[in-house]
């Protein structure tokens, strides 16, 4: 009974198996071999654990996989790059070049010390540190340096370091450097457009090999830029912006702002610098302004030119008092409110308009909502909420509103061009064309505009606007920057809206800068008439004769037919020649 | 001099199938079924070439796995030693008249099927062990002369694997033998001992006797990257497929890598790969939990067994399928090297099929004649 397992019972074997009582052995045994089974249990648990695990890690967290650094196969598939980008005469101005670019995957560099040495030796601009420390990474995939020069790139090839390759890829040049800077924009190093042009037309550039032909003109865009460029330094100026647009098309042929940068180079350029001061700017554009408040005031036959406001104490209202700068007490006529820039009679004479007249006009003008241009950098013009009595006034001489350099150019178009307003663009504007105008203004409205300002500047605030052959029409406004939620101090900003010629006009001029300050020559002063107006006045003489404009040599003859009668005889009137005023 | 019960009667044939755990045989049925759908996946939406041959060897494993489960387990316990004896003898055969596959010597043509000794002595070194420590005595247990035979009996048909030469069945066959050595109950300090010496050894086995072939898939397993279109191909390709599954998977038939050929022996040893990639990381845990739910069965099944050799049967045959799938997978995931190992009741394959079925036999068997007590003259007792 004790020892069933002992050979005495062997033959028995099962019909004589052991007995129902094991003995104290044999439970041990039986008791360690499920102790061992449960311990095997636990143990396959885990593994199919770890199992279960790895394939949640690789199927729902991302697959865990280091791909392999991209082949030749996958390089051949870059596209042909960016379309080129034209001006309307066909000048090129961006293009893209095929290049090389360097690349390694460190997991294949065999020594990375003698690799960085003998790369270093052929890029000199690239520190031994820095390559020594990208090929030590342990990505499988680290950029050397991007668009090898061809030299380099045979250089780098005729070195032979396994783990270093090369990638197919494609480099944006801007043929006239920092000409076009803000307007172009720029692509960044996947050929994606990020600003300007190269941002808005992204798609179209990326897929069409056509060249984009836009309504620039380069010639127009150097001197617009080299003019305004001269007056920022000579006025030590903080910045610029400049615009010249077709009247009747909208078309933009020249737009610059300053301070810009070279998008060519690599290095990053300075916020400042990369801020586009034409379109995403706006500025409180003082007394240019006036010209829309005289416009409405007609317009709206609020007033006739013969009549008159009194401007001989300033107007208090609320906590403001507005004044004239040099102020002619006594009362004025529309056309010397005008030529005078006086603001008690602006003010006036919006009031007699009324708010929602001036809202209406102003929105018209375009000036009152962000503009659709072929930039997607647009400021959001400023404008009161609530509109009261006072914003009325102060907006009537170009305060209390702040616009862009592109908006008032496009508004004042408007103004000249017998009264239809035509959305700004970048667009070649074919001669059928006319979808998205609008009449803002009456035809004899904008003619009577285009003889004030020439007034302007044959006797006012812009005579230095003036060019002999090709007569300018125009308005000076010169405005105190707000700072510190004051005005004051001597933060201004000066600008010059010119038309040419005046007659018939073709192209709309402005040109504003930013925080002039005074010279000797000016007298100490930095007011529009002094720094905007000689700018436009160059600028215009140089463009006119090469978009083949007729210079206007019976000059004298057309002035006299030009100065309405009336208009003279009520500066008699109102005695003595009028005396710039801003 | 004893009560001397006898505490089973004979079952009748009708009983016994009747004893038939009924529901392990339909997991298996359901595990196979998926096999047959990937494989119809992976011949892109055809029934051939290989889910219909799939399918009747599935039929002819299921029938000897029935035949198996039914056989009085003392057939078993009696010709053990003979059946892996026989077996044994196929493994030196295929060296002789061994013919050439996939570049390793495995196969034994017998015109009508061709056998695998290999996958067959996986099964039937169980069958020896459980033989050998079925009544074995805790004093034996300690004393290493015992030990050593079936050291011997685990080391033959390892080595002889290994010289075909097929590393991954080789190290299952030893992990099988290990595993049942610990569960027989033989004294810890033993393993403790062999773990040094096998640490010692492996410098020796790495210089001399492991194939270049075999050394460059453990270093490439270290860093596949190395070598992304060679030797890492295979496995980046698999995690490469595994990943792009995602939680929900391509969809049936929709599986990219695997359809479009980036991923290799898609019906055979990364036929995971390709269900992971079209059913997604759901699809893959399903299988996952299906594959533990059989191996719960087995251990059940070993775990009720009141003799020796059922309970060694039954833990042999389920620790060498766990290895199996855990050995598939791993190596599909990344986890462990490449080692050419199908994933059992899914690949493609004729052998592996049939004597895992065959092992399932045996488990069942187990179960069938669970309350019959085997004395220590079991083996020798005429029946």
């Amino acid at each position: 009974m004790k020892n069933s397992n002992f050979p005495a019972s062997r033959r028995d074997g099962i019909s004589a198996a052991p007995s129902i009582q094991l003995d104290g052995a044999r439970k041990e045994a039986l008791d360690t071999g499920r102790h061992r089974l449960v311990v095997t249990g636990v143990l396959l648990t885990m593994a199919f654990s770890v199992i279960a695990a790895r394939l949640v890690d690789l199927a729902a967290m991302g697959d865990g996989v280091d791909r392999p650094a991209p082949r030749i196969a996958a390089v051949d598939q870059v596209s042909p790059g960016r379309a080129d980008i034209i001006d309307r005469n066909g000048v090129l101005l961006a293009t893209t070049l095929p290049t090389a670019s360097l690349y390694a995957n460190p997991k294949m560099i065999l020594d990375v010390e003698q690799a960085a040495q003998k790369l270093a030796a052929v890029l000199p601009d690239l520190p031994i540190d820095t390559i020594r420390e990208k090929l030590s990474s342990d990505r499988a995939f680290v950029w050397l340096k991007r668009n090898l020069t061809p030299k380099a790139h045979f250089a780098i090839n005729a070195l032979g370091i396994p783990g270093v390759y090369f990638r197919r890829s494609h480099r944006r040049v801007y043929p006239h450097g920092a000409l076009f800077t803000h307007l172009l924009g720029r692509s960044n190093l996947d050929g994606k457009g990020v600003s300007g042009v190269e941002g808005y037309f992204d798609e179209t550039l990326r897929h069409e090999r056509a060249p984009l032909r836009l309504a620039l003109d380069s010639r127009v865009q150097t001197i617009l830029r080299g003019e305004l460029g001269a007056a920022v330094n000579k006025f030590s100026a903080i910045g610029g912006a400049g615009v010249v647009m077709d009247v009747h098309s909208g078309e933009v042929v020249a737009a610059t702002s300053l301070p810009d940068f070279d998008p060519n180079s690599k290095s990053d350029p300075k916020e400042e610098a990369r801020f586009n001061r034409v379109t995403k700017g706006v500025y409180e554009m003082g007394s240019t302004f006036k010209l829309f408040t005289t416009a409405m005031a007609l317009d709206s036959r609020t007033v006739s030119l013969t009549d008159r406001y009194d401007a001989r104490s300033p107007i208090k209202i609320a906590r403001f008092t507005i004044r004239d700068y040099h102020a002619k007490n006594r009362w004025l006529s529309i056309p010397e409110i005008l030529i005078h820039s006086s603001n008690i009679g602006s003010a006036k004479m919006a009031i007699d308009v009324g708010s929602k007249k001036q809202r209406e006009y102003l929105g018209a003008f375009g000036l009152l909502n962000r503009p659709n241009f072929e930039v997607p950098e647009m400021g959001r013009p400023l404008t009161p909420f609530p509109w009261r009595d006072i914003n009325t006034m102060t907006i009537s001489y170009g305060h209390g509103i702040a616009v862009s350099p592109l908006q008032l150019t496009a508004g004042v178009a408007a103004l000249v061009n017998g009264g239809t307003y035509r959305h700004p663009t970048l667009r070649v504007v074919t001669g059928s064309d006319t979808r998205d105008t609008r009449r803002v203004i009456r035809k004899e409205t904008s003619k009577t505009m285009r003889r004030l300002m020439r007034r302007v500047v044959l006797s006012g605030t812009g005579k230095n606007a003036d060019v002999p052959e090709y007569p300018v029409g125009g308005k000076t406004g010169t405005a105190d920057k707000p700072g510190n939620g004051h005005y004051g101090g001597r933060a201004i900003i000066s600008s010059f809206v010119g038309v040419f010629p005046v007659d018939q006009p073709r192209y709309v001029v402005f040109i504003l800068v930013d925080e002039p300050k005074g010279l000797p020559e000016t007298q100490g002063l930095a007011t529009g008439g002094w720094v905007a107006a000689p700018v436009v006045s160059r600028v215009v003489a140089q463009m006119a004769p090469l978009l083949g404009l007729d210079p206007a040599l019976n000059t004298a003859e057309k002035e006299r037919d030009f100065n309405v009668t009336a208009v003279r005889r009520q500066h008699r009137q109102t005695r003595g020649n009028p005396v710039a005023a801003n | 001099m004893s009560i001397a019960v006898q505490r089973t009667p004979e079952m009748t044939l009708a009983k016994k199938i009747w004893q038939i755990n009924w529901t392990f045989v339909f997991l298996i049925t359901v595990t196979a079924s998926v096999g047959f759908v990937m494989l119809y996946s992976a011949a892109n939406g055809h029934i051939d070439p290989w889910a219909s041959r799939q399918m009747a060897r599935f039929g002819v494993g299921l029938t000897l796995m029935l035949v198996a489960a039914v056989i009085d387990i003392r057939f078993w316990l009696r010709y053990a030693y003979i059946i892996f004896f026989l077996s044994v003898g196929l493994l030196v055969a295929v060296e002789v008249i061994g013919t050439i596959g996939m570049g390793a010597q495995r196969w034994i043509n017998l015109g009508v099927i061709r056998l695998q000794p290999s996958e067959m002595v996986k099964v039937t070194l169980i069958l020896a062990l459980a033989r050998y420590f079925y009544a074995s005595r805790p004093e034996d247990l300690s004393r290493v002369s015992y030990v050593l035979v079936p050291l011997i009996l685990i080391a033959v048909p390892v080595f002889l694997v290994i010289r075909q030469p097929d590393l991954g069945t080789a190290l299952m066959l030893l992990t099988t033998g290990v595993v049942m050595l610990y569960i027989a109950g033989t004294h810890a300090w033993m393993f403790i001992a062999a773990g040094a010496a096998a640490l010692a050894a492996a410098f020796p086995v790495w210089k001399f006797v492991l194939f270049d072939y075999q050394k460059q898939r453990v270093l490439t397993y270290l860093s596949p990257e190395t070598d992304p279109l060679g030797a890492g191909y295979h496995i980046l390709q698999s995690k490469i497929a595994l990943g792009s599954g995602g939680v929900f998977g391509k969809g049936f038939l929709q599986g990219t890598q695997s359809h479009l050929n980036f991923l290799p022996e898609k019906q055979t040893d990364f036929i995971y790969t390709m269900m992971a990639e079209e059913f997604g990381m759901v699809g893959a845990l399903a299988l996952l939990g299906l594959y533990t739910l059989l191996i719960i069965f087995g251990f059940a099944i070993a775990f009720r067994s009141r003799n020796q050799f059922g309970r060694l049967i039954g833990l042999g045959v389920t620790t060498a399928f766990f290895l199996n799938v855990f050995v598939n997978i791993g190596m599909v995931t990344g986890l462990l090297p490449i080692v050419g190992m199908p994933l059992p009741l899914i690949s493609y394959g004729g052998s592996s099929m049939l004597t895992l079925l065959f092992g399932f036999g045996l488990l069942l068997c187990a179960y069938v004649h669970r309350d019959i007590n085997l004395g220590p003259g079991a083996a020798s007792s005429d029946m």
